[in-house]
């Protein structure tokens, strides 16, 4: 597995719950065949296949008895004639191809069942993960707000494996096995009433002993998740905090903290695995003991002469056919409750609201843009009836600084998240250049801007292809000007391997700072009309962050910038500050303005100058 | 042989290696799980002998008295064999469970012993799985071997030495189908194993691209990107899905393969069975027998080639393990005498002696030049200073420039790589890392808590600590707010110590410091995250209570060290300047910019 992702490790070291249960798994099942789609037949011809192979497997170990009485006379008659009996096409041999023929029906319908099915599950998977990739963009950000990205990965990863296993495998096995031990039970009874009620008596009891193992397996495999939960939250934590266990000499502790955890873990996991493992030999002597029963009864039959040969030996050919399904049975319907339940989660990624889709026939903004943007009573809550923003006004003229300051949760970002719509206004409107943002394609209004962000996000690929994310043919003399603009260049080219030095998720070579001068650099290779920073240089030193700033600005000099930041050192010479809090802007002016006004703004900035 | 087959073969051996390493502990427990596999199967296979042998002797005439004892033989057979197969399971998930706990525990041990720069080219990332999910494949392969894996060898060989014991033909007839199995199995492993060590790339593949579009949403949009990003997640999904469709194909037609022979073989034994009944050299029932044991070879090999597929992944894990294990760490305590626990701040014998060291120069950077591994340019360049007793010293420069590298220096998290670093009076190569560290106490720039209590916390610093200590270093720290919270000291603290703020922790983690006494005291841009009144109050109560000892304290802000003693300027990894506030402001353009940077406005 590849070194890059902590997250799913985490939750591929867990062992799954397969005992959960769908809500409708009716409901489900008909919307999976919907999704089938094209690939629907296959499924319709692997049935009526497993169909076919149940009876020829069936009717093979029948046919054999009388086959086998054949062979039994012919031996006797050849004995008694006093010649060695051999066996030729018209001498049993004829019976015996007619029983390989059989078998290669069964055989052959086998085959196409499961050729026939090793593509659909993955073909219907493509299908859906193909939809939830499309999905991916087309989700509100508040939906990302409200669920971790684990979670919608792990709908696209772990639960669509889940629905391909239990497809490619366990929904056939579901009916080939019913069928087959429906099946051979029949015939068993057919051919003595006795001896099927005999076998009858243990299969219930193997399935009597599946179910109440079933509820220890739940018991002993929730000890083993927590067990592994704690090794797991303890050994994550040791490596977060590395750095503080070595600087304090506390590295024995955590080795005898860590062992006892995996001692538990061990302890608890060679239970879970025994239990597990244990099952199928239990039902095994239990098959046997019926073997041995009916030995002794078909035995003393024979003797009576209640029972031919061949009918001995193929009764105990149908033991084997009809225990084998009893063992599969009870995992398998598990398993399909399982995947049922994961497709359920797919299907609600699936069904989950969009955001409004762009308008028919857009606006187009004038060319080239201006940059100017004005807030008309913009009201706006993240979550419906909670609102943050009641009457927000605002208005940037082309070409101006304009600073946004305020207590963490007064609403900043927010302000930002509305500009670029990555959420929709609940009344007012937000115009650039006199035109309504919403009668703008996303990706027109988008393009004017160049974002940099707090949380620096980097993908896993190359410095200088992070860097030309915005800008995909730029060349690398551009890049590493961008870098040089951003003040990153220096530090690239200590790395192993400069421009090409491949970030990954946990780079720890690249600090907070680093990542975020990285972004920057992104932004300015851009050269949009528009730019945001929503603490772009909050983990940059000032010094820095000065030099960034004067770069920027010989860049953006007649263009909009929007700025957001905790330091007012950045923001004392913006055009326009405006001061947050509770979601609304309760002062707007100048530096000299607001000094003078004595009011919110005056008392942050003496909290921090003073 | 190309480099390629080389690198497999070799961490194919270091994976065997390890795996040796791992379970010789435990022999005697191996062998009483692979002695009960054995009564197993040998009690699994005299059923269907000692059912055919009851066929046999009463197609031959004898009476009810054959069958109940060939009744009884099948009984203690079945009880033999099952209560056997239970019994090995029980060893089987014993062995397996302690193996995986033996590498997750060394792993992790290991991993204490390697220098930051070796921890960090695995990465937080890879290390936890290389510890929790590496070690759990190895776990659940491991048990698979012997329940799956092991039943294969043992029941085709006494399967066909019980044929022969019945009939020679049918034993040549047996071996023939065993060996025959035994080709299409290696055919399907050698064809298969590669596709799946390659599936799991392809999965992780899928995973880092979901990732990667979820948490960079608002970027991906802000640029325009969602196609860009949607076909990119179509390609990899396209890519698995094409793969796991060969996989399945592959396994279909094996799969397929083995039925027809199944099929097959059970006509041809019944040809060649009745030949040999019709010439008296084996009696009917022995067929059925016969039969059985066919279908249990195939049966267990089946199983066998599915463990075996497993079996690649778990390498891979094995020798990615073995990689962290034979990592030598970089920076190593001197060789003089062994140092075993070099753990758990017990003073460790080896290495220059640093008690009764009361020098006043506490450390010394002599020409220090650092350089990571491959890189163009030295992350610092020749610095040289000195840190004394009762002297604070700063060092202040851009993001990058160097800062908390010579912190690490100190705590030899990272090793000089020109020039050197005394501590004490000894180069710090020549001090044992527990003794060295023993004698600094540090605030990383990243105030990192553990779960657990307030107290549990700060007597990392020193488990022999007293409440009154720990409640002075935590007034000393500005950490007020301590004593509001209902627990006090035993308060709870969640991972990361998540459940307070920024500033709680940094203040939190300045106190777990102050509990230790030291001699340096390491404050690594840890004043970032307070407020500027409360920054100056923690400097003001940190002069008395550290007035005897040396203070390097790292930092962004002017305000925060303008009253030390002596400020080091960087810039790119090299000495701008090295003064007084005052002398600096004079003679430093770059102490002046930074300065400027922060007074604007401010006047």
């Amino acid at each position: 597995m590849a070194a890059t992702e902590t997250e799913e490790k985490k939750s591929d070291a867990l062992i799954d719950d397969e005992n959960e249960v769908p809500t409708d798994g009716l409901a489900t099942a008909r919307r999976l065949w919907d999704s089938a789609g094209r690939e629907r037949w296959r499924l319709v011809v692997a049935v009526v296949s497993a169909v076919f192979y149940v009876a020829a497997s069936l009717a093979a170990p029948a046919y054999s008895a009388g086959l086998v009485d054949l062979l039994w006379s012919n031996i006797q008659a050849a004995e008694a004639a006093g010649e060695t009996y051999v066996v030729t096409l018209d001498n049993g041999g004829m019976q015996i191809l007619t029983f390989l023929g059989i078998w290669t029906l069964a055989w052959a319908f086998y085959a196409i069942q499961s050729l026939v099915m090793a593509s659909f599950a993955e073909r219907l998977n493509l299908g859906l993960r193909a939809r939830i990739a499309e999905k991916v963009g087309r989700l509100p950000l508040s939906y990302y707000d409200a669920h971790q990205p684990g979670d919608t990965i792990s709908r696209a990863t772990n639960d669509l494996d889940k629905v391909s296993e239990v497809l490619q495998r366990g929904l056939l096995q579901i009916i080939i096995s019913a069928l087959m031990f429906v099946g051979a039970v029949g015939v068993m009874l057919s051919y003595s009433p006795v001896l099927g009620g005999v076998f009858l008596v243990f299969a219930a009891a193997s399935l009597g002993l599946t179910k109440l193992v079933a509820g220890k397996t739940i018991r002993v495999a929730a000890r083993r998740q927590e067990a592994l939960g704690v090794v797991t939250r303890k050994v994550e934590e040791a490596y977060s905090g590395r750095t503080v266990i070595k600087a304090f000499g506390r590295d024995g502790a955590s080795v005898v903290d860590v062992r006892a955890a995996a001692d538990e873990l061990a302890k608890t996991s060679a239970d879970a695995d025994f239990i597990t493992n244990a099952i199928s030999p239990a039902i095994r002597l239990l098959v046997r003991l019926a073997q041995v029963s009916c030995g002794l009864i078909a035995g003393a039959m024979l003797l009576a002469g209640q029972l031919t040969v061949g009918v001995f030996q193929s009764f105990f050919q149908f033991v084997t056919t009809a225990t084998e399904p009893l063992t599969q049975l009870s995992m398998t319907v598990n398993m399909l409750q399982g995947a049922l339940a994961a497709a359920e989660r797919v299907y609600a990624l699936l069904d989950a609201e969009e955001v409004v889709p762009d308008p028919e026939g857009p606006a187009a903004l004038p060319d080239p843009v201006r940059g100017r943007v004005v807030f008309e009573h913009v009201a706006f809550g993240y979550a419906p009836g909670k609102r943050l923003m009641s009457d927000v006004n605002l208005v940037a003229e082309p070409g101006q600084k304009v600073a946004v300051v305020g207590a963490t949760g007064a609403g900043k970002t927010t302000l930002i998240n509305l500009l670029m719509r990555f959420y929709e206004v609940d009344g007012g409107r937000i115009a650039l250049d006199g035109v309504d943002t919403r009668d703008l394609t996303r990706a027109d209004l988008r393009r004017q801007f160049g974002m940099v962000l707090q949380d620096a996000w980097l993908f896993e690929g190359t410095i200088a292809e992070n860097i030309a994310y915005g800008k995909p043919g730029a060349t690398r003399e551009e890049v590493e000007a961008a870098a040089r603009a951003a003040h990153v260049d220096f530090f690239v080219r200590t790395l192993p391997r400069g421009y090409d030095t491949v970030l990954g998720n946990d780079a720890e070579n690249v600090s907070q700072g680093q990542r975020q001068l990285l972004t920057i650099a992104r932004a300015m290779l851009c050269d949009p009309a528009i730019l945001i920073l929503d603490e772009a240089t909050s983990s940059v030193d000032t010094r820095t962050e000065q030099a960034i700033v004067r770069a920027m600005e010989a860049i953006m000099e007649n263009r909009t910038s929007f700025v957001i930041a905790h330091r007012l050192s950045t923001v004392v010479d913006a055009d326009l500050i405006l001061v947050m809090d509770h979601g609304d802007i309760i002062e707007q002016g100048t530096h000299a303005e607001l000094l003078a006004a004595g009011g919110a703004y005056a008392e942050l900035y003496r909290s921090q100058f003073a | 042989m190309n480099n390629e087959t080389w690198e497999r073969d070799y961490s194919r051996r270091t994976a065997f290696g390890l795996l040796a390493r791992l379970i010789a502990p435990y022999k005697g427990l191996a062998a009483a799980t692979l002695l009960l596999l054995c009564c197993d199967i040998v009690g699994m296979l005299l059923v269907p002998t000692e059912l055919s042998a009851l066929l046999n002797s009463v197609t031959s005439g004898a009476g009810m008295g054959a069958v109940w004892r060939h009744g009884a033989t099948m009984l203690v057979a079945s009880l033999l064999g099952s209560l056997g197969c239970i019994a090995s399971y029980r060893c089987a998930a014993n062995l397996a469970a302690k193996v995986g706990r033996d590498l997750r525990t060394s792993v992790y041990e290991h991993s204490l012993a390697l220098s930051t720069a070796d921890f960090n080219r695995f990465g937080a990332g890879s290390m936890i799985t290389r510890t929790l999910s590496d070690a759990n494949v190895v776990q659940q392969t491991l048990l698979m071997c012997f329940t799956m894996m092991g039943p294969a060898p043992v029941t085709c060989v006494v399967a066909v030495v019980i044929a022969f014991g019945i009939d020679p033909v049918m034993g040549r007839v047996l071996l023939c189908v065993t060996l025959v199995v035994l080709l299409i199995s290696a055919l399907a492993v050698k064809k298969s194993a590669p596709i799946f060590l390659v599936m799991q790339g392809f999965i992780d593949r899928m995973n880092v691209r979901l990732r990667e579009s979820i948490t960079g949403v608002r970027v991906i949009r802000a640029f325009g990107k969602e196609g860009y990003e949607q076909r990119h997640m179509e390609e990899t999904f396209e890519d698995y899905a094409a793969r796991a469709i060969r996989v399945n194909l592959l396994f279909a037609v094996t799969d397929s393969m083995t039925f027809f022979l199944m099929n097959a073989v059970e006509s041809l034994i019944f040809w060649v069975g009745m030949d040999r009944v019709g010439a008296h050299a084996m009696q009917i029932g022995s067929i059925t027998a016969v039969i059985e044991f066919a279908m249990l070879i195939m049966f267990f090999m089946m199983m066998a080639q599915f463990a075996l597929l497993q079996i690649p992944r778990a390498l891979a894990c094995l020798s990615r393990a073995s990689e962290v294990l034979s990592t030598e760490p970089s920076i190593a305590d001197p060789a003089a005498g062994a140092i075993a626990g070099s753990a758990d701040g017990e003073k460790v014998a080896a290495g220059a002696d640093l008690s009764g060291a009361r020098a006043d120069v506490v450390a010394r950077f002599d020409h220090v030049s650092f350089r990571f591994d491959d890189a163009d340019e030295d992350t610092l360049h020749d610095l040289d200073f000195v840190l004394r007793r009762g002297q604070t010293t700063a060092v202040i420069g851009s993001t990058g420039s160097g800062k908390s590298t010579i912190a690490k220096l100190l705590l030899r998290f990272l090793d000089v790589t020109a020039g050197s670093l005394e501590f004490g009076g000894e180069d710090v190569r020549g001090l044992a890392q527990a003794e060295l560290r023993s004698r600094i106490a540090y605030v990383p720039q990243k105030a990192w808590l553990f779960s657990g209590t307030v107290a549990s916390n700060l007597r990392d610093a020193d488990p022999d600590a007293d409440d009154e200590r720990l409640w002075h270093a935590v007034d000393v720290a500005q950490g007020a707010f301590v004593h509001e919270l209902e627990d006090g000291l035993e308060a709870r603290v969640a991972q990361g110590g998540t459940n307070f703020s920024g500033g709680q922790r940094q203040r939190l983690s300045i106190a777990r410091a102050l509990v230790r006494r030291a001699d340096l005291y390491v404050f690594d841009d840890s004043f970032s995250a307070l407020d500027y009144k409360t920054d100056a109050a923690l400097r003001h109560a940190l002069k008395d209570e550290l007035a005897d000892a040396a203070v390097l304290i790292i930092a962004q802000r002017v305000s925060t060290i303008r009253d030390a003693d002596q400020i080091l300027v960087l810039d790119e990894g090299r000495v701008a300047g090295l003064g007084t506030h005052d002398e600096l402001l004079r003679v430093c353009p770059t102490y002046r910019d930074i300065y400027e940077s922060q007074m604007k406005g401010g006047n």
